[in-house]
């Protein structure tokens, strides 16, 4: 149980936390504002990762070109995505995105050439050397472990994470408080009454996306220093329904409910893993891993049962029905 | 100001049935135009078609001498052609204020806000600005539409059916307002509407269509007694006779 009272592991929880708030804030402006169904938010933040690191092993780019870049990337990913797609009706274009998730993670599987294959970035350079990524990264993560004057590396990372996290949901939160908001809620409640009042529903479909899309990318580079190694394993959808489930915890249509949602889940997520006391000790590690989903599915009935409106919601304005 | 629609040759055929066969028109600047005709004549079709909503296989839709039968319906609301829904598209889950001001964009938001206070107190909705738009009753959302559609500054609107489920007591506060909407506001008024009454009682000309064409067009006096539109209405019944 020592590991409970670790400042450490409650900084890495949170790390996890503010990663999955950047990923889910994609989610809650695509959905819980415009109403769009995107049940790939994963592949994104898979573009971004995998952008970053092929940029800085294969090409030698700083981490500061390269960083911003696999943002960029992943933000047209989502247009690109959206273009064919947006016009479709939301539960085709909820087919269209999971299956394009997956297929990013297929390609990222079996094109060792580009992304290392189901090794994983360790594969990215040349044969029998592990490549790493995040050099650049690191020094400048030991400059604000120093000048904040932290014991540990999670802790400057838990500052940095949150830092950009709540930059992120401050932009979003005063851009929907804007006419823009406003059209995209017509959107989602309406979208031919927009349209007869003169609001380009594809346009703002397709600006949500890549806004949602460029949120993941930026996940995905935490995602990808906080590990400094990943694989195509990494990005299973499962990551996107943990981004719903955020979501759905602090309420949609609520920017800040995010980070609530977030925090709560990963508070659960973590938390649930000292579930090893008797008779839960009678299982073995892994099957408790599993009783930690299920016990964090079993809150997510209990609040569409109780509160449906999430933590933080409007129960008249956004339920899940 | 007002603005003219011209119509010239539409078709829309849906599988094999056209739904309108060609239909031809003109909406005079300034004007209260009925468009009657009985069920399936074709009247939503063609509202559907010029306000961008469907897609005409034939024909040209011109606002103003400027052709916008290919336009998307966001392109058309912007150029002044706006249209309101025969059931309400109220946005249930966003506020009364919201809904009058989803036509705003971000330069012209403090005037909006002004305008948008002005018309739900003219419609009597001003004390719901705040509540959710889900809770007005039918009524109430039809009077919702109307404002909104004016806030996005149409220089022709498009009424489809404004009466139905709208109660008596409202209907003549509903006509007040249209027959403002063309004398103060020169806005032009093309309606479609079941009620007769009403279209014979506010409007400057009435086009009739049966069959997916315009069979008649003058002024309702002219209307009412056309042989063809006693046809269009009465067909069965006088055949029986």
């Amino acid at each position: 149980m020592s590991a409970l009272a670790s400042g450490d592991f409650w900084a890495f929880v949170g790390v996890v936390a503010g990663i999955y708030t950047l990923l889910a804030l994609g989610v809650q402006l695509q959905f819980g504002l415009t109403g769009l169904l995107n049940f790939g938010q994963v592949a994104f933040m898979a573009i971004g990762a995998y952008t970053m690191a092929i940029l800085v092993v294969k090409e030698h780019l700083s981490t500061w070109l390269a960083a911003p870049l696999g943002v960029v990337v992943a933000g047209a990913a989502g247009l690109l995505l959206g273009l064919p797609s947006a016009r479709l009706r939301a539960d085709y274009f909820a087919i269209v995105t999971i299956a394009f998730s997956e297929i990013v993670r297929y390609v990222a599987t079996n094109q060792d050439s580009l992304t290392g294959g189901s090794q994983g970035t360790i594969a990215l350079g040349k044969v029998g050397v592990a490549a790493q990524y995040n050099g650049q990264w690191e020094r400048f993560q030991a400059r604000v472990q120093a000048w904040l004057h932290v014991g540990s590396k999670d802790v400057a990372m838990l500052v940095i994470v949150w830092s950009v996290a709540i930059v992120a949901l401050t932009l979003v939160w005063l851009a929907v408080r804007t006419s823009w908001g406003r059209a995209l809620r017509s959107i989602r409640e309406d979208e031919d009454a927009a349209a007869s009042l003169g609001k380009n529903v594809l346009a703002h479909k397709l600006q949500v996306l890549v806004i949602g899309s460029a949120l993941a990318g930026l996940a995905g580079l935490f995602y990808a220093w906080q590990f400094s190694f990943f694989s195509p394993d990494d990005f299973q959808p499962l990551l996107t329904f943990f981004a719903w489930m955020i979501v759905i915890l602090g309420g949609l249509g609520r920017v800040w409910a995010v980070p609530v949602g977030a925090a709560v889940f990963g508070f659960l997520f973590a938390g649930t893993r000292f579930l090893d006391f008797s008779p839960l000790s009678e299982l073995d590690s892994a099957q408790r891993a599993y009783l930690r989903l299920i016990v964090i599915g079993l809150v997510i009935i209990g609040l569409v049962v109780f509160r449906p409106q999430g933590l933080l919601g409007r129960r008249d304005e956004m339920v899940l029905e | 100001m007002s603005a003219r629609l011209e119509v010239a040759g539409l078709v829309r055929a849906f599988g094999g049935v056209r739904a309108v066969d060609g239909a031809t028109f003109d909406v005079q600047p300034g004007s209260i135009t009925g468009l009657i005709g009985p069920n399936g004549a074709g009247k939503s079709t063609v509202f559907n078609c010029v306000s961008g909503f469907l897609r005409a296989q034939a024909g040209d839709v011109l606002l103003d001498g400027r052709r916008i039968e290919k336009l998307p319906p966001h392109r058309i609301a912007r150029a002044g052609l706006v249209r309101t829904f025969q059931t309400p598209r109220t946005l249930s889950r966003m506020t009364v204020l919201d809904n009058v001001l989803v036509p705003t964009t971000r330069a012209r938001e403090r005037e909006a806000r002004v305008r948008a206070d002005e018309l739900l107190a003219l419609v009597g909705l001003d004390a719901y600005g705040a509540e959710l738009a889900g809770t007005l009753s039918g009524g109430q959302r039809k009077l919702l539409d109307l404002i909104r559609a004016l806030m996005a500054e149409p220089r022709i609107l498009l009424l489809d059916e404004p009466m139905a489920g709208v109660s008596p007591g409202l209907r003549v506060e509903l006509l007040r307002h249209i027959l403002q909407l063309r004398d103060r506001d020169g806005i032009t008024l093309l309606i479609v509407e079941h009620d007769l009454d009403f279209v014979m009682a506010a409007s400057d000309r009435v086009i009739v269509m049966n069959n997916g064409r315009v069979i008649a067009d003058g002024t309702p006096a002219d209307v009412r007694s056309d042989e063809r539109v006693l046809d269009a209405y009465l067909g069965a019944r006088r055949a029986a006779a």
